[in-house]
C-alpha cells in the first residue's frame, strides 16, 4: 500500500488541485493533507470540508446502495469557483479541492489511482 | 425529534441549530456546576439530573487529568462506542462556561459534531445577554440549583 503521505503528495502536485487530503470514513477527520495551496489568508477549510465530504460521500454511498448501484467509484461536487472531488478507498476517503480550470480528467484518474493503490 | 427545552431563552436557537445540523439525538448545556441550560432529545427530569451531575463530575476529572499529564486541562472528550458515540467540550460566551455533552449514531460523524459544535460556539458569544443570568456561578447548593434548573426544563414536580 502506498505511504498516505506519498497519496497526498501526488495528487496535490496535479496541476488545479489547491488541496489532497486522505479522511478517516467513518469519523471524518484528517488522516493526511496537503498544504492549501493559494491559501495565505482566509479560514482554514481544510477541517470542515474533510468531515462534510466524508459525511456527503457516506449519504451517497447509501443511495447508490438504495439504487442499486453498488459502491460509488466517484463524486463530483461542482460549485461556482471550483470542484470538490471524492472517492472512497476502503477506511478512507481521499479528497481534493480543484479549481474550474484544472484538467478535471487527470484529477479523476490520479485519485482513482492512488484509492485502487490504497485499497 | 423534539425541540429543546431550555431554562434561558438565548440558548433555545443555538442548541436547535446544533442538534440539526450535527444530527444529535440527544443533547444537554449546562454550567459546571452542573445546572442544566437547556436540553433535547429527553423526556425525563431524572436523565437530565444524572447526565448534568456526571458531566460535571467528568469534566472536572478530566481537567484534572489533562493538568497532571500534559499541563493542561483536557477541554474535550469523545467516546465512541459500538452504535452510539458521546460528545463531551466545553464552550464560553463571555466570562462565563458551559458544558456541552451530545449523543450521535452514525448518521453523523464526529468530525461533523466538531464542526457544528465551533459553530454553536461561536453562536453563545454572539447571543450571550450581556448581562449575566442570576446565579450562573455555583452557589455552593448543588442539589438545589439542580432541582431549579429541572423545573425550569420539564417543570415542577408532580406536573411533570
Amino acid at each position: 500500500m502506498k505511504a498516505l503521505n506519498q497519496v497526498v503528495d501526488t495528487l496535490s502536485r496535479v496541476p488545479g488541485v489547491v488541496v489532497a487530503m486522505v479522511v478517516g470514513a467513518t469519523d471524518g477527520l484528517i488522516v493526511e493533507t496537503s498544504a492549501v495551496i493559494g491559501g495565505a489568508g482566509g479560514a482554514d477549510p481544510r477541517k470542515p470540508t474533510a468531515a462534510l465530504a466524508a459525511y456527503l460521500y457516506s449519504k451517497v454511498t447509501r443511495a447508490s446502495d438504495a439504487a442499486r448501484l453498488g459502491t460509488p467509484a466517484f463524486m463530483r461536487l461542482e460549485a461556482e469557483r471550483g470542484h470538490i472531488f471524492v472517492v472512497g478507498a476502503r477506511d478512507v476517503v481521499l479528497v481534493t479541492i480543484v479549481t474550474t480550470d484544472a484538467n478535471l480528467g487527470r484529477v479523476r484518474l490520479e485519485m482513482m489511482n492512488a484509492a485502487r493503490a490504497d485499497s | 425529534m423534539s425541540d429543546p427545552t431550555v431554562a434561558e431563552n438565548w440558548v433555545a436557537a443555538p442548541l436547535t441549530r446544533l442538534k440539526e445540523d450535527a444530527r444529535l439525538i440527544s443533547g444537554v448545556l449546562l454550567y459546571p456546576s452542573g445546572r442544566a441550560v437547556g436540553q433535547f432529545g429527553f423526556s425525563n427530569a431524572a436523565d437530565v439530573m444524572s447526565i448534568c451531575a456526571l458531566t460535571s463530575a467528568i469534566n472536572a476529572s478530566a481537567r484534572e487529568l489533562g493538568r497532571q499529564l500534559d499541563g493542561n486541562p483536557f477541554y474535550e472528550m469523545h467516546h465512541a462506542g459500538a452504535e452510539r458515540q458521546v460528545f463531551m467540550a466545553r464552550a464560553s460566551a463571555g466570562a462565563q462556561e458551559f458544558l456541552f455533552v451530545g449523543v450521535f449514531d452514525r448518521e453523523s460523524s464526529f468530525g461533523v459534531v466538531e464542526i457544528y459544535f465551533a459553530e454553536f460556539q461561536k453562536a453563545l458569544e454572539r447571543l450571550h445577554p450581556e448581562k449575566q443570568p442570576k446565579g450562573a456561578g455555583p452557589s455552593g447548593d448543588f442539589e438545589g440549583e439542580l432541582n431549579r434548573s429541572l423545573d425550569a426544563l420539564f417543570g415542577p414536580i408532580g406536573k411533570r
